[in-house]
């Protein structure tokens, strides 16, 4: 009713839903079908104390999310079939005009998980550092040592205003940094 | 009288000097984030989340209620004065306020959003004092059956009728639905979805949830398409002397009003909040206006700033409403601060008047106050939320990285955390790319719990009968509200549709030297006085000197 996806031909700001994209949102509408059967499945085998008080139980709810779920998916995979997609988000800083860069998007995502790492065994202000210069510099900043002493001085920051200010102690240092004695 | 009495008591513990210094740190922190571009409202509330894990109470709800005003505000610095294409939710607002800084009058713009924000937020906290108790009183008497009923208006409107596609918006209800159930069910001590994880079976966050869909996610999206050279930023010329000409009061009052009229009532009912206010009045404004200043609307029309500003902050406020009173969240916004109270044992619903008078009137006190010290703050600092909108993107966003990771870490102590909030990233991340609106999936994720919760209730105090869900006036009251929703969302839905294609059409033409041109021609039929005056500041050839030369772009 209130659909403004494009047709695949229209010219829209995101160029026109080319074959990559239909490809990808197909994808990605398979693996909520999948994701919401799976959840329809599994909710038959959550454990339901017999004699509990109320009618509906620990299942119902669970189907119904998974119903629904269905139902959007199936409905999403026809309209998409019917050359209905959706429409990229737009943004300040965001360019719909150019490709994806999953090379970025890529060291991004990393440098944002070396945190499971960094955090436990080098401490939070190296763990900031990492993250702020490796994400800096993937997304294109020129001086990479000027990231390093940004970065550093964010996770320093961070960790002595939550230190006084708000009395958490985030982790100084790690397991392999334990020696510097914070 | 009584709620009078108690709002002042609430004024006598949130001018305490230190809740006061609090009030004036999260103004000035929801500003500032907010005014970053890229971050809106919702996120700039879910990245300052953990600077208020250990602050009591009422310090933490004074902070919060100055980061929700301040967040709303910055955004619209962000919309004037940066010369980008921004979200198409925001199109209408931008617009005229953009066109305004390209012909050398940000500063208006920036102005009549300013003091149309005060004006509008302090007509609905009034508003909102009055209405709040009420409501309150009324809402003691709902049952779980009539909860129910509004939780499930509240899913369909946010979920089916704001976006732009239904079922996209409804998938991505079900996702966030999906998430709320992940975890120990409280009532049979079952756990669900955990896939045998300890640590799934506490449920997921909601803070997480907010985190790593807003801040990772967008992060991970505009990685992947950063604009690239300079940043497109557009300079406030004129000085703050003659900030608002005479006629740009006259102009913008009314536009004030009408935007507070349009935006409180909408921010009220579970109808999307501030995009539908701010569009509403838009078009509303657009339609009232006359003659040259009609002709100015595309061009840079100072009313197009004031009355969607004022409709933007009417609506927060408006929020408020069924937050405090109900419990309910009808935006996204209004989900995470949810989430927040009940991080700390509030739970916001129609007992909170009763039970934490105190808490509940600093917290209404301190909008009136955080709304004075927006309006004080924000004109003399423009100069620094221009130097905000100048980092240079890598270091914007690997800082956003770093809190978002701070806020996950920080939550619990532990890294598992750091996993979920990058799964629930990378799904942001996609939902981005694909078009599926963001702020169902919160709002599911949080007030799923809750809906099952109160179904459950009825269901027990009915006997297991479906018909008890629909027995109450009030829940058939609800339940027929749908239809009209529904019946107005697909009206407004055209329209909007319409005016967008239109406006595209119309930015396109025009260039800045015909909007200077149109404004320069309003201000020769003003009034001979005021023309005097304007032409003494040198305001006309001011703007005839900008017509020749493109807007700068540094």
């Amino acid at each position: 009713m209130t659909n403004v996806a494009q047709a695949p031909d229209a010219p829209t700001g995101a160029s026109g839903a080319p074959r990559s994209f239909r490809i990808e949102s197909m994808v990605f509408v398979a693996l909520l079908i999948a994701l919401s059967v799976g959840i329809l499945i599994s909710a038959t085998t959550i454990r339901e104390p017999v004699g509990s008080a109320s009618a509906i139980g620990a299942r119902a709810f669970p189907y119904a999310v998974g119903g629904l779920m269905l139902l959007a998916s199936v409905a999403l995979l026809i309209a998409q079939l019917r050359g209905k997609y959706g429409e990229p988000d737009g943004g300040e800083d965001v360019d719909l005009e150019s490709g994806t860069s999953w090379v970025t998007v890529g060291i991004v995502g990393i440098a944002f998980l070396s945190l499971l790492v960094t955090i436990p065994y080098l401490g939070w202000p190296i763990a900031v550092t990492i993250l702020f210069a490796g994400a800096a510099t993937a997304l294109g900043a020129k001086r990479w040592w000027m990231t390093i002493i940004v970065g550093a001085i964010m996770g320093i920051v961070t960790q002595v205003a939550f230190a006084v200010g708000l009395n958490l102690s985030l982790p100084a240092t790690g397991v392999f940094t334990s020696w510097i004695g914070i | 009288m009584e709620t009078l009495e108690l709002l002042l008591q609430g004024f006598t513990t949130a001018l305490q000097p230190e809740y006061l210094l609090y009030a004036f740190i999260g103004v000035l922190l929801g500003t500032a984030v907010g005014v970053l571009p890229g971050i809106g409202p919702a996120m700039t509330v879910a990245l300052l989340l953990p600077l208020t894990y250990s602050l009591d109470v009422t310090a933490a709800i004074i902070v919060f209620a100055g980061i929700y005003y301040g967040g709303m505000y910055g955004g619209s610095t962000t919309s004037i004065l940066l010369n980008t294409p921004g979200e198409s939710a925001s199109i209408v607002t931008a617009l005229e306020g953009n066109k305004m800084a390209r012909m050398g009058r940000g500063a208006s713009a920036l102005a009549t959003a300013a003091i149309g924000s005060f004006v509008a937020g302090t007509i609905a906290t009034v508003l909102l004092t009055l209405l709040g108790p009420i409501v309150a009183r009324w809402a003691v008497q709902l049952g779980p059956a009539d909860y129910f009923a509004l939780m499930i208006v509240a899913f369909l409107t946010v979920g089916a009728l704001l976006g732009s596609s239904a079922w996209r918006g409804i998938a991505s209800l079900a996702i966030g639905l999906f998430i709320g159930l992940i975890g120990t069910d409280l009532l049979t001590g079952q756990a669900r979805f955990t896939f045998g994880s300890a640590q799934l079976g506490d449920g997921i966050d909601v803070v997480l949830v907010a985190v790593g869909l807003f801040a990772l996610g967008e992060a991970l999206y505009v990685a992947s398409r950063l604009r690239g050279g300079q940043i497109p930023l557009i300079p406030i010329t004129k000085g703050w002397r003659n900030w608002m000409r005479k006629s740009d009061w006259a102009r913008s009052w009314k536009p004030w009003l009408r935007g507070t009229a349009i935006g409180f009532p909408i921010g009220t009912i579970p109808a999307g909040g501030a995009d539908v206010a701010t569009f509403l009045s838009y078009a509303t404004e657009r339609k009232l206006a006359k003659g040259e200043n009609k002709k100015q609307f595309g061009n840079g029309a100072i009313e197009g700033v004031a009355g969607p500003e004022s409709a933007n902050n009417a609506a927060a406020a408006g929020v408020l409403v069924p937050l405090l009173t109900l419990g309910i969240p009808t935006t996204a916004t209004a989900a995470i601060i949810l989430s927040a109270f009940q991080t700390y044992g509030i739970q916001p619903g129609p007992r909170l008047f009763e039970d934490q008078p105190v808490l509940v009137w600093a917290l209404i006190a301190s909008l009136y106050i955080g709304n004075t010290i927006l309006v004080v703050l924000n004109l003399p600092l423009v100069g620094m939320w221009v130097k905000l909108l100048q980092i240079p993107r890598p270091y914007l966003y690997a800082g956003i990285l770093v809190f978002a990771g701070l806020g996950a870490f920080a939550a619990n102590f532990t890294v598992f955390d750091i996993g979920v909030l990058f799964v629930l990233g990378v799904i942001g991340f996609f939902l981005r790319r694909l078009g599926f609106p963001i702020a169902p999936l919160v709002i599911g994720a949080i007030l799923g719990p809750m809906a099952e919760a109160q179904l459950r209730k009825a269901m027990q105090l009915g006997n297991s009968d479906p018909m008890y869900l629909v027995e109450s006036p009030f829940s058939i009251f609800a339940y027929g509200s749908i239809a009209v929703f529904i019946g107005l969302s697909i009206w407004l839905g055209a329209r909007r549709k319409k005016y967008e294609a239109r406006l595209a059409a119309e930015t396109a033409a025009s260039e800045t030297s015909a909007m200077a041109a149109v404004d320069a021609e309003i201000l020769e039929h003003e009034e001979h006085a005021e023309h005097a005056e304007a032409s003494e500041r040198g305001a006309p050839s001011e703007a005839g000197d900008r017509s020749d030369s493109p807007p700068d772009t540094r």
